[in-house]
């Protein structure tokens, strides 16, 4: 077999960027990598306010966008792998590396759910090793997705989480003081749902197809304005 | 009265002294309405988180940073954005 030249390498490499660029995933970069920018100027938005304080919200909240940031990034890799491959199903076709990426976008997910809800909730939840229960759980659902290769699972183990996060922002909200939900809670709720709805358009593939346009501008939407909520109050 | 949070107490010893310029250590536990064991675990917090500093001439006075500044001027910034987030 002849050895590839450096010509016949770039001639390649031009013929796979190409195919990227011409594969309608355009779209799905630009909406990752404003989701990653949104996430980490959250992140780093708020540095200055964690050091002068050390506050125990503040850290949790700024994590749980630190690792919604890590989440998109695996999220955008799995589906610029799958539109270059022209594959519909991750875990088939590469076993090993897509079982790595998997897993690390379903841990990274599930941390930033359960962090941006402890933000809210670390003066009610009084347990000392909440932390290691939220690596344990998002561990736990992690290899559950990589080894039940089943829609029906992955739907199951969403439903369960997203269930577990409305009841919890539910009861926490049931306080005689607040009778009214406020603009945070909604936005928070709405965030889930959606990340959910993406954590399951990774995980069952065309089954939101119809509604992908609409999932993306949502969660979009969602995230620039709770920066600009964090623009607004940290100057 | 209610009960001060952390972030106000540290709030008020700040501002007790940055209205003295320096003050000594008395005086500050006085203005500073805590326990003495209560004040003592603020003060050595503030010191390891540089918020102030520990000047030693005739007496040891008490002089606020530049951190400690910055902690006054972002209070209302970060109260702000603790009630916003709700967290």
């Amino acid at each position: 077999m002849a050895p590839m030249t450096g010509r016949a390498i770039e001639q390649g490499m031009g013929q796979g960027l190409g195919k990227i660029m011409n594969s309608g995933i355009q779209g799905e970069i630009i909406y990752s990598f404003i989701i990653i920018a949104c996430s980490l100027m959250i992140y780093f938005g708020t540095k200055e306010l964690y050091n002068l304080t050390s506050h125990k919200g503040i850290k949790y909240f700024r994590q749980a966008f630190l690792f919604f940031a890590l989440a998109y990034f695996f999220r955008s890799f799995i589906k610029i792998i799958l539109f270059y491959f022209e594959k519909s199903e991750l875990l088939t076709f590469f076993p090993i590396f897509g079982s790595i990426t998997l897993f690390m976008f379903m841990y990274f997910s599930s941390m930033a759910i359960f962090y941006l809800l402890y933000s809210v909730m670390w003066k009610k939840w009084k347990w000392k090793s909440t932390i290691l229960l939220f690596h344990l759980t998002s561990l736990a659902i992690a290899t559950t997705t990589i080894l039940f290769r089943s829609p029906t699972a992955y739907l199951i183990i969403n439903i369960l989480l997203f269930a577990f996060i409305s009841l919890t922002v539910y009861l926490s909200h049931k306080q005689p003081k607040k009778k009214k939900p406020t603009n945070l809670y909604i936005i928070y709720l709405m965030l889930f749902f959606f990340w959910i709805l993406n954590i399951i358009d990774i995980l069952v593939p065309n089954f939101l197809q119809t509604f992908q346009l609409f999932i993306y501008l949502t969660s979009l939407g969602i995230f620039l304005s709770i920066l600009y909520k964090v623009i607004k109050k940290t100057n | 009265m209610a009960k001060r949070n952390k972030l106000e107490i540290i709030r008020d010893i700040l501002k007790i002294i940055q209205n003295n310029h320096s003050i000594r250590p008395t005086p500050l536990l006085r203005k500073s309405n805590l326990s003495s064991s209560q004040f003592k675990k603020y003060y050595l917090e503030l010191l390891n988180k540089k918020f102030i500093k520990e000047t030693y001439g005739k007496n040891k006075t008490i002089t606020l940073t530049e951190k400690g500044q910055k902690y006054l001027e972002k209070y209302l910034t970060i109260i702000n954005f603790i009630d916003e987030f709700e967290l």
